[in-house]
């Protein structure tokens, strides 16, 4: 035990071992969700008090190993080395003990202090299986705590073993020791040593070997490097193979030998065929597969729009009423009128645009949870992914596309399950151009004006398009952006199982307040300052004649012309459209002087091309106020900004052209 | 021996991983290596799933192509 009252201590592991469940055990609601600095990995910390010890939590993510191949690999190791913690707890699957002990011997290669939760001990034995934790103990000279976490077994022995492992001096584990690479290994770390500093050299040398290219990086010296090169080839010839898949064996050939030693199987577990099998061989079925997928899809975006649909509406109309009623009480005590619209119009208006969104979000949350933990999330992703690579996606990205129809805002947050940052980026990316249902009123509201007769077709044809759009510009991202992240489709099953109601929730509970917390601010600001532009110049009725926001509309209004709607109502119209889609509507009828004049005034500005033109360009152009808050959330400003101003461009040049194109022929 | 993208469902030895050496380091972090008794429980069309021990891995038909098994 240190000698400060703080411990921080990361906890690691396998996906599927139950390192959620052992953190939440932990931390109980002392949690808060946020994201890894510059990536779009999610970063859960908590706290706990044990025995006069406070303890900082971070969950790390997921990983299979320390490579340096995916980013959650890279996260995990980097911050056991620079962020230092005090322990490190590592949870095992004891269900899947040999496959686990790959990553626990490379974690013990990093020379920290490490004790192993023994999770899921109830299913090992269940399938026969005795380890012998002594012995376990004894070889890698660990504490080891065995837990059903699920149920909150062994979770006092936990707590106690973290605020009492022993700060010892670490003898280093090496698995290389007695074999005939141990040399050539050593050779290397000589060489590396003044180029290394908060890694321990065996651990460096043997990442070098296996070619990660954050280690080979450090390395500037070209002299070093080519004498890296040397030792390579040399050991290469040696041993006959390539050195990475050696040390990867060798470690393999070590972990096995440990399984069998404090191991034994009661019972042929190769050949079990579990409860999880069959129900794969339903749900994964050839014909059934993607039938009961599309059930389930249908299922997410029924709940997630129709249940949080009405609870939206009340939100909306509980600020609404409480914007009224501050008016009228500011308005009695004789506050000035820019105070009441500030409050009315500005403050109260903007947070109910952020909490109007969180009943959605938060269902959409609570059902991804259950998908996930159930462990149905894998198996959507297998029974989509054959049909979304061949449009350059992944399996994954199905679902949160289809929720942008509903809404792009707790779409994007679906991205969450994304494993891989560019497919989720690249989805994040696209997603607005998923016609979200925002935008149909402005369809509806042109094509029952303008193509009365084939109003389902021509709108049918604009979400099309929006889906066409999405496809060609998700592989033109991916070639631009992230042409050598390519992630070969291997994927774990887990066996299938309850989801803990507790932690569904509160998982769902901690993410929507993120989102209040981090999009909020942005949709926030952006209220205020399309509020600003409508009130200002003082003295000027609100958002008409007069006001900056009809400045800026008339002023821009000129672009358009190409596009055939050069008339500034348009224009205006189209900015109050940043704040949300669905004012597009009233905007118009607010500048026309009625909803039911727009039947015969309308005629007089647009042509039907020109209509349809003007439709291209609300389904293309830039996504409301919230949609850019939650890019910029979950995929950060450089990339909310890059939407911004690759919809405005391309929503732009497919208006004119379309309409120059179409003017030829008509 | 076979690609794994055309193996029926039963009992193999995987015998080669090819499609570079990430691929086969990533498999053996999985808890997959050559020499391995595993099971085919889901064959192509589509994803290929194989089974060994407790361990359910889903292989995309890409890369069950590069991997050879008897």
């Amino acid at each position: 035990m240190t000698e400060s009252s703080n411990n921080k201590i990361a906890i690691v592991g396998n996906p599927n071992a139950g390192k959620s469940t052992v953190f939440n055990l932990l931390t109980g609601s002392n949690q808060v969700v946020g994201n890894w600095p510059g990536v779009t990995v999610e970063r859960k910390e908590g706290k706990f008090v044990y025995g006069g010890i406070k303890n900082n939590i971070i969950d790390l993510p997921g990983i299979y190993s320390l490579s340096a191949n995916s980013i959650d690999e890279k996260i995990a190791r980097n911050f056991i080395v620079k962020d230092n913690p005090d322990l490190i707890v590592i949870v095992v699957d004891a269900v899947n003990l040999e496959r686990n002990l790959y990553l626990v011997t490379q974690i013990l290669e990093l020379n920290r202090n490490v004790i192993i939760a023994l999770n899921m001990m109830d299913s090992a034995e269940s399938i026969g299986l005795e380890i012998d934790r002594n012995k376990l103990e004894g070889i890698l000279n660990i504490k080891i705590v065995p837990m059903v976490a699920n149920r909150g077994k062994g979770i006092d022995e936990l707590k106690k073993a973290i605020i009492e492992y022993n700060d010892k001096s670490y003898d280093e584990f090496d698995i290389f020791k007695n074999d005939k690479i141990n040399n050539s290994i050593k050779g290397i770390e000589n060489l590396i040593t003044p180029y290394i500093k908060n890694f321990p050299s065996r651990f460096a040398a043997l990442r070098i070997l296996e070619e990660d290219t954050d280690f080979l990086s450090l390395i500037i010296d070209k002299d070093i490097f080519k004498d890296i090169e040397e030792i390579k080839i040399d050991v290469e010839n040696k041993i006959g193979e390539e050195i990475d898949t050696y040390i990867a064996e060798h470690r393999y050939g070590y972990i096995h030998g440990l399984y069998k030693e404090c191991v034994e199987e009661t019972i042929d577990v190769n050949e079990r065929i579990t409860l999880s099998d069959k129900i794969d061989k339903v749900l994964i079925n050839r014909i059934l597969g993607i039938p009961i997928f599309l059930f389930f899809l249908w299922l997410t975006f029924e709940s997630v729009f129709k249940i949080g649909n009405p609870i939206a509406g009340v939100i909306d109309t509980i600020f609404g009423f409480l914007g009224d009623k501050s008016g009228i009480l500011l308005a009695a005590i004789g506050s000035p009128e820019w105070i009441i619209s500030l409050f009315k119009d500005g403050i109260i208006a903007g947070v109910g645009s952020v909490l109007v969104f969180f009943p959605n979000i938060f269902i959409m949350f609570l059902i991804f949870a259950t998908l996930e933990d159930s462990g149905y999330m894998a198996r959507a992703a297998f029974v989509m992914d054959k049909f979304m690579h061949k449009i350059g996606l992944h399996g994954k990205s199905f679902i949160p596309l289809i929720l942008g129809f509903g809404c792009n805002v707790p779409a994007i947050m679906a991205t969450r399950t994304l494993e891989n940052d560019k497919d989720r980026i690249i989805t994040i990316l696209i997603n607005p151009l998923m016609s979200c249902s925002a935008r149909l009123p402005i369809y509806l509201m042109i094509t029952g004006i303008f193509f009365k007769s084939n109003q389902g077709t021509i709108v049918f044809s604009l979400y099309l398009f929006g889906v066409v759009l999405a496809v060609v510009l998700g592989r033109l991202f991916k070639t631009l952006f992230f042409r050598h992240k390519a992630a070969p489709l291997i994927m774990e099953l887990p066996p299938y199982r309850l989801p803990s109601l507790r932690t569904v929730f509160q998982g769902a509970w901690n993410r929507s307040k993120l989102f209040v917390k981090k999009a909020g601010t942005i949709i926030f600001i952006g209220v205020v300052i399309i509020w600003l532009l409508s009130y200002l110049p003082v003295g000027a009725p609100y958002a008409g004649e007069g006001s900056l926001i009809n400045y800026v509309g008339r002023f821009i209004a000129p672009i358009f012309t190409p596009a055939g709607y050069g008339f500034w109502q348009a224009s205006v119209a189209l900015l109050f459209g940043i704040v949300a889609k669905e004012i597009v509507v009233g905007a118009f009828s607010t500048l026309f002087g009625g909803i039911d004049n727009l039947g015969h005034i309308l005629p007089q500005y647009f042509t039907a091309l020109s209509a349809y033109s003007f439709m291209l360009m609300s389904l293309i152009y830039f996504p409301c106020i919230a949609t850019i808050g939650v890019i910029k959330q979950e995929a950060g400003m450089k990339w909310a900004m890059f939407v911004v101003v690759y919809s405005i461009l391309l929503a732009y040049i497919v208006s004119i052209l379309f309409y120059q194109i179409g003017n030829l022929f008509i | 021996m076979v690609p794994l993208s055309f193996a029926g469902i039963g009992e193999y030895t995987i015998k080669s991983v090819r499609g570079g050496r990430g691929m086969r380091r990533r498999l053996i972090s999985m808890g997959i290596n050559e020499g391995d008794k595993i099971r085919v429980i889901k064959t192509a069309p589509g994803p290929i799933i194989i089974a060994k021990n407790s361990i359910r891995i889903g292989i995309g038909f890409g890369m069950a192509r590069m991997i050879f098994v008897i």
